[in-house]
């Protein structure tokens, strides 16, 4: 039970680190939070909504993300969030270092 | 009201006042879309919202979500905090235990029936007096938490380089620990001159009866508006060389017209009329009546010595900013 609880916040420390590179790299489309969410979810990446909503408030404040309150096919208005330009440049580096963060790491496993 | 929007304004209650409409509306727009996904509930089906909000979570720990942790004093200046308490504890304690000695050697309260209410009521008072500066303290750093701008401390984290260890420290930066010890120590200074003159006093006991001398002369109190107008200027000079970080021109050129108005103001309180009263009208009736006038005389010392260390470490401070102003234009010559 103990290493069950370990294991667990050891995920969430690792799993912390990568949202941001998740998050950016399913932006390059416009998407409304919930709609990330299931997205996110979709491929596999389970993620709270009170986690979800303040990284993108953060990362909007980075200027890693662009956001404005809309209403699209008659729906109520929803905040859509997209990649900004920098957000791009540096989703291009992270993933450049998640590449190489990989392959030490299973280097390392394997 | 539905249950959405008490929820929602729940969390609003937590959230800062800047940030909250927009985070309200979010949420509220979130809790919808859930909503609507399953099961295509409606806002009617009271289960379903419940259900929902349960699994969004309590409201507290949602908005604390968005804004992170929040602090009193933070631990950026948390380290200065720490060493001026221990500064001022550590101040009021010698000089609390100077002052036991001295009074309990006139009155002669070391030992006999006075000795313990004697010692009581002396050590009361000193831990009162230690936690209204304690308080005052914590007042002055919890202002300073809110005025600081964040971005200059990570600025000077980002930039720490071990070689600086090495280097001569750059003239021209402003040391935050200064600028805080000389606010801090200015508040202090005002709220006893303005609000507690009389701490500064002797204090005795004899025949079970406790007397506390104010020594201050009505004199002191007619320069107090200079004082007051002095020291309010300084706290201003110092918040805004916190938010500034470096020495200017202007900002040497200000200090010294304070530094010189300090100046000024102590060789008029000196040449004045005594800033002591201790004449006989004071101390009647009290066991020091007797040597009221030897009193007046060692005490009328302590004014000149506290405002002549005051003048020197002024002095200094001018020439130093003298110094530095000459030194740059030499330098950008």
């Amino acid at each position: 039970m103990e290493n069950e609880e370990l294991v667990q916040n050891m995920l969430l420390e690792l799993r912390r680190g990568i949202l941001s590179l998740a998050v950016l790299s399913q932006l390059s489309r416009e998407e409304y939070g919930y709609s990330l969410l299931k997205a996110l979810s979709d491929q596999g990446m389970e993620i709270d909504q009170s986690t979800l909503y303040p990284l993108l408030r953060r990362l909007e404040s980075q200027g890693l993300l662009q956001s404005d309150w809309r209403i699209v096919d008659e729906a109520r208005p929803r905040r859509y969030y997209v990649i900004s330009t920098q957000g791009k440049a540096v989703l291009a580096k992270l993933k450049m270092e998640w590449s190489a963060m990989t392959e030490t790491i299973n280097k390392m496993l394997s | 009201m539905n249950l959405i929007d008490k929820y929602v304004a729940e969390v609003g209650k937590h959230l800062p006042r800047k940030q909250r409409a927009d985070i309200e509306k979010e949420i509220r727009s979130t809790l919808e879309d859930m909503l609507e996904e399953r099961n295509q509930a409606s806002l009617k089906d009271e289960a379903a919202v419940v259900a929902l909000l349960k699994e969004y979570g309590e409201p507290r720990r949602v908005a604390e979500s968005y804004i992170g942790p929040r602090y009193l004093i933070g631990p950026r200046i948390f380290p200065t905090f720490e060493l001026i308490v221990k500064i001022v504890m550590a101040a009021l304690l010698g000089a609390g235990l100077l002052g036991y000695g001295v009074s309990a050697s006139i009155t002669g309260s070391f030992a006999g029936p006075d000795f313990l209410s004697f010692l009581t009521e002396f050590w009361t008072g000193l831990l009162g007096g230690m936690f209204s500066a304690f308080g005052t303290i914590v007042i002055v750093f919890a202002i300073l938490e809110r005025v600081l701008p964040a971005s200059e401390f990570e600025k000077e984290e980002e930039k720490w380089d071990p070689a600086d260890l090495a280097k001569e420290p750059d003239p021209d930066e402003v040391k935050i620990s200064d600028a805080i010890a000389t606010i801090l120590f200015t508040v202090i200074g005002l709220v006893i001159f303005n609000l507690y003159p009389n701490v500064i006093g002797l204090f005795f006991g004899a025949d079970g009866e406790w007397t506390f001398i104010p020594i201050l002369s009505d004199a002191f109190f007619t320069y107090l508006p200079w004082i007051n107008l002095l020291g309010v200027l300084q706290i201003a000079f110092n918040l805004y060389q916190l938010r500034e970080r470096v020495w200017t021109t202007f900002t040497r050129l200000c200090n010294i017209v304070l530094e010189v108005s300090s100046i000024a103001l102590v060789i008029i309180m000196l040449k004045g009329p005594s800033l002591i009263d201790l004449g006989a009208g004071k101390l009647a009736g009290t066991p020091l009546a007797d040597v009221s006038d030897v009193l007046t005389k060692v005490m009328g010392f302590v004014p000149g010595l506290v405002l002549a260390i005051v003048l020197i470490v002024s002095g200094v401070e001018v020439a130093q900013m003298v110094y530095r102003l000459f030194n740059i234009r030499y330098e950008t010559k």
